[in-house]
């Protein structure tokens, strides 16, 4: 596997959506070549920020309540 | 009018499966609108379409990939309808292929500023910078960094081919990083006391006397960000 090629996989790779055979020629490339390794890592941690960082929103539990009684009533509106 | 025993069942069954998603599906709801009184609506509909059409949710494939197929659904049908958006945006312009993208991967230059200025981007720039994708990228990167969900899963909750995936969220988290290292770089400015247009911003935003240099507790406080 060459850089060019390196580069355009390695987000598959972060993504784990590479399959076997590929991920292997990417790892020997990556294990040989400092500057897509360098490049790997960033995509990396730049995919886990946004993975880890951005902080979540919890259903308010009212809307739990609310939908329950929706979903019970269904039946009677039909 | 009572209910017939099969009912309750149905109703208990939907109510065991489905319910358990109702937070994952909140989150992106209200990643998707931007604010909470639509988020909480959108996720009502999307939980009575599901349990009206639920007998033909066909038993052990991915319910929670189906659920949200129904709020992407309800998102479009609704809102982007009330905001007067165009059903087809003109997104197909702009949308080359996965393979043209990332070839302007390969001349990228990655110098090591860059790698330093992740650490500078806060738990806020991340949303406010996912919370600015246009709305298309915005959902793929929801459904996949903030939901876990797989390309394949994606492409069948929002019906679109996998290539399609690929490329938008190539480009959905390239708009991000851009934004993302732009705010970094304003904090790293701050934080070396530059520019006094900035620093005199910073001041009146934080509200803390450590403003000027920005050194100390004051960028460790920002650095803490919430988590």
């Amino acid at each position: 596997m060459d850089c060019k090629k390196a580069k355009q996989t390695v987000f598959l790779f972060t993504d784990d959506e590479m399959e076997e055979a590929a991920l292997l020629l990417l790892r020997r490339h990556l294990d040989a070549c400092p500057e897509c390794a360098r490049h790997a890592e960033y995509v990396r941690r730049l995919i886990l920020l946004v993975r880890q960082r951005c902080c979540r929103q919890a259903a308010p539990p009212a809307l739990r309540v609310r939908i329950l009684a929706r979903v019970r009533s269904v039946r009677f509106e039909e | 009018m009572t209910k017939e025993p099969s009912d309750r069942r149905q109703e208990e069954q939907f109510e065991q499966a489905a319910m358990p998603y109702l937070d994952a599906l909140y989150n992106t709801a209200y990643r998707m609108t931007r604010n909470a009184q639509d988020a909480e609506d959108l996720v009502q509909e999307t939980y009575l379409k599901a349990y009206r059409s639920y007998d033909r949710f066909e038993a052990g494939t991915n319910l929670k990939a189906w659920l949200f197929k129904i709020l992407k659904n309800s998102f479009i049908n609704e809102y982007r309808r009330r905001q007067h958006i165009p059903p087809q945006s003109d997104f197909s312009e702009i949308e080359d292929s996965f393979e043209s993208q990332v070839s302007d991967e390969v001349t990228r230059h990655m110098p090591n500023p860059e790698q330093d200025l992740l650490e500078d981007v806060l738990d806020e720039d991340v949303q406010r910078a996912i919370d600015g994708l246009p709305v298309d990228y915005r959902m793929v990167v929801v459904l996949a960094d903030l939901e876990g969900f797989s390309y394949k899963e994606i492409s069948d909750i929002l019906e679109i081919p996998v290539g399609t995936v690929m490329s938008r969220l190539y480009r959905g988290r390239r708009l991000l990083e851009r934004t993302m290292l732009e705010y970094a770089r304003e904090h790293g400015y701050l934080r070396q006391g530059e520019p006094a247009k900035m620093r005199s911003r910073a001041a009146a935003g934080d509200g803390d006397e450590a403003g000027p240099s920005g050194e100390g507790p004051a960028r460790e406080f920002r650095r803490g960000g919430k988590r």
